[in-house]
C-alpha cells in the first residue's frame, strides 16, 4: 500500500475507533452500566499499556536482546519518580531530559 | 485549565516531531492530531508507521491502547446526563486523558452540570486548539532541533507523565511490571506484536491481583 494512504487509512481508522470508545457509554450505552469484570480490566489498561510502550524506548530491547543505557535508565527512574509526586508533565520531562543530558556528559 | 494547555505543549511538540519523522505530509500530521487527538495513539501510529508494520496491527495496537477511553467515557457519562444530546457528542470527542483529569475535578466541584458541561465543552475546545498548534510547531521545528539533544527520549518521558500517577496500589504496579518484562521478553515477535501482547498480559496480571486483593481483604 501507497505509504500516505496507508498513514491516512490508519487516522481515520483509528479516529473513528477513539470517538466510538469515547462515546460508548455517554451515548450507545448509556442506560446500562459497565460490566464489573470489564470495569476492574479497564482499570489497568493505563500502566499495562503505556508501560509497554515505554520500556523499549529507555531500554533499547532489539530482537538479540537488551541493551540499556545507563543515563537513560536512571533519568527515567528520576522522571517516573518526579511524576509519582504529581509534579506535572512540565517538571517530569525538565527533570529527565536534564538528568539525560548531565549523566550523558559526564560519561 | 491553563496549567492542563501548558503541560500539554511539550506532549503535542514530541508527537509532531514523531510524525515529521515518520515521513508524513503537514497536512497529515495536522489530520491525525486533529481526527485522533490522543497523543498516545498519534506517537504509535507514527512509530508503528516508520517501523511499517501492517495496518492490521497498528489498528489492534492503538485500540488496545484506546480501551482506557472506555473507561473515561464510563466515568464522565452520569455528569453528562442533564445535557442536550447534541453537546454530549461534541464534549465525547473532547475526552482526552489532559481533558478528562480537568473535566471530573470540574463536576466534582460544581453543582451546577449545565455550567460544568459549558466548562468541559470550552476547556475542551481549548486543549484541542492547543494541541494542534503544539503539534504543528513539533512537526516544523522538530528538524531544526539538532540530535544531541536526544529529544526522541521525550516521547517515553511524556508516557511517564501519564502513567507514574496510577502507581498507587499494587495491581496497577503489577501490571506495569509484567507488562515491562513482556514487552522485553517477547521482543523477537514480527510486526511489532510484543506491544499488543505485553499490553494484554498486563491487563490480565493487573486484573487478576485485583481479584486475589478483593478475596484476602474480604476474609
Amino acid at each position: 500500500m501507497d505509504a500516505a494512504l496507508k498513514l491516512w487509512a490508519v487516522i481515520l481508522v483509528v479516529g473513528a475507533l477513539n470517538y466510538l470508545s469515547r462515546l460508548s457509554f455517554i451515548a450507545f450505552f448509556a442506560r446500562r452500566s459497565m460490566p464489573p469484570l470489564l470495569e476492574r480490566a479497564l482499570r489497568y489498561v493505563p500502566a499495562a499499556m503505556l508501560t509497554a510502550l515505554i520500556v523499549p524506548m529507555v531500554v533499547d530491547v532489539t530482537p538479540d536482546g537488551l541493551h540499556p543505557q545507563l543515563p537513560k535508565v536512571a533519568a527515567a527512574v528520576l522522571a517516573t519518580l518526579v511524576a509519582w509526586f504529581k509534579l506535572g508533565t512540565l517538571w517530569t520531562l525538565g527533570v529527565g531530559m536534564v538528568a539525560l543530558w548531565v549523566l550523558q556528559s559526564v560519561r | 485549565m491553563l496549567p492542563a494547555c501548558v503541560g500539554l505543549v511539550p506532549f503535542g511538540i514530541v508527537c509532531g516531531v514523531g510524525a515529521a519523522a515518520a515521513g508524513a505530509s503537514w497536512i497529515t500530521s495536522l489530520g491525525m492530531s486533529a481526527i485522533i487527538f490522543s497523543g498516545a495513539a498519534q506517537i504509535v501510529c507514527a512509530q508503528m508507521i516508520a517501523a511499517d508494520a501492517p495496518f492490521l496491527v497498528i489498528v489492534l495496537t492503538t485500540t488496545v491502547l484506546g480501551l482506557r477511553l472506555l473507561m473515561y467515557s464510563a466515568a464522565i457519562a452520569p455528569y453528562l446526563k442533564p445535557l442536550p444530546e447534541r453537546w454530549q457528542r461534541a464534549l465525547a470527542f473532547m475526552l482526552s486523558d489532559q481533558v478528562f483529569a480537568a473535566a471530573i475535578r470540574r463536576f466534582h466541584m460544581d453543582d451546577d452540570r449545565i455550567a460544568a458541561g459549558r466548562h468541559f465543552l470550552g476547556s475542551g475546545f481549548a486543549l484541542w486548539i492547543a494541541w494542534q498548534v503544539s503539534c504543528m510547531v513539533g512537526y516544523f521545528a522538530g528538524n531544526l532541533i539538532p540530535a544531541a539533544w536526544s529529544l526522541e527520549f521525550a516521547v517515553p518521558l511524556c508516557f511517564i507523565a501519564l502513567v507514574a500517577p496510577v502507581f498507587r496500589n499494587a495491581p496497577s504496579v503489577l501490571a506495569a511490571i509484567s507488562a515491562g518484562v513482556a514487552v522485553v521478553a517477547l521482543a523477537h515477535l514480527p510486526m511489532r506484536l510484543n506491544l499488543i501482547a505485553a499490553g494484554l498480559i498486563g491487563i490480565v496480571v493487573g486484573t487478576v491481583a485485583d481479584l486475589a486483593r478483593e478475596r484476602w481483604t474480604q476474609r
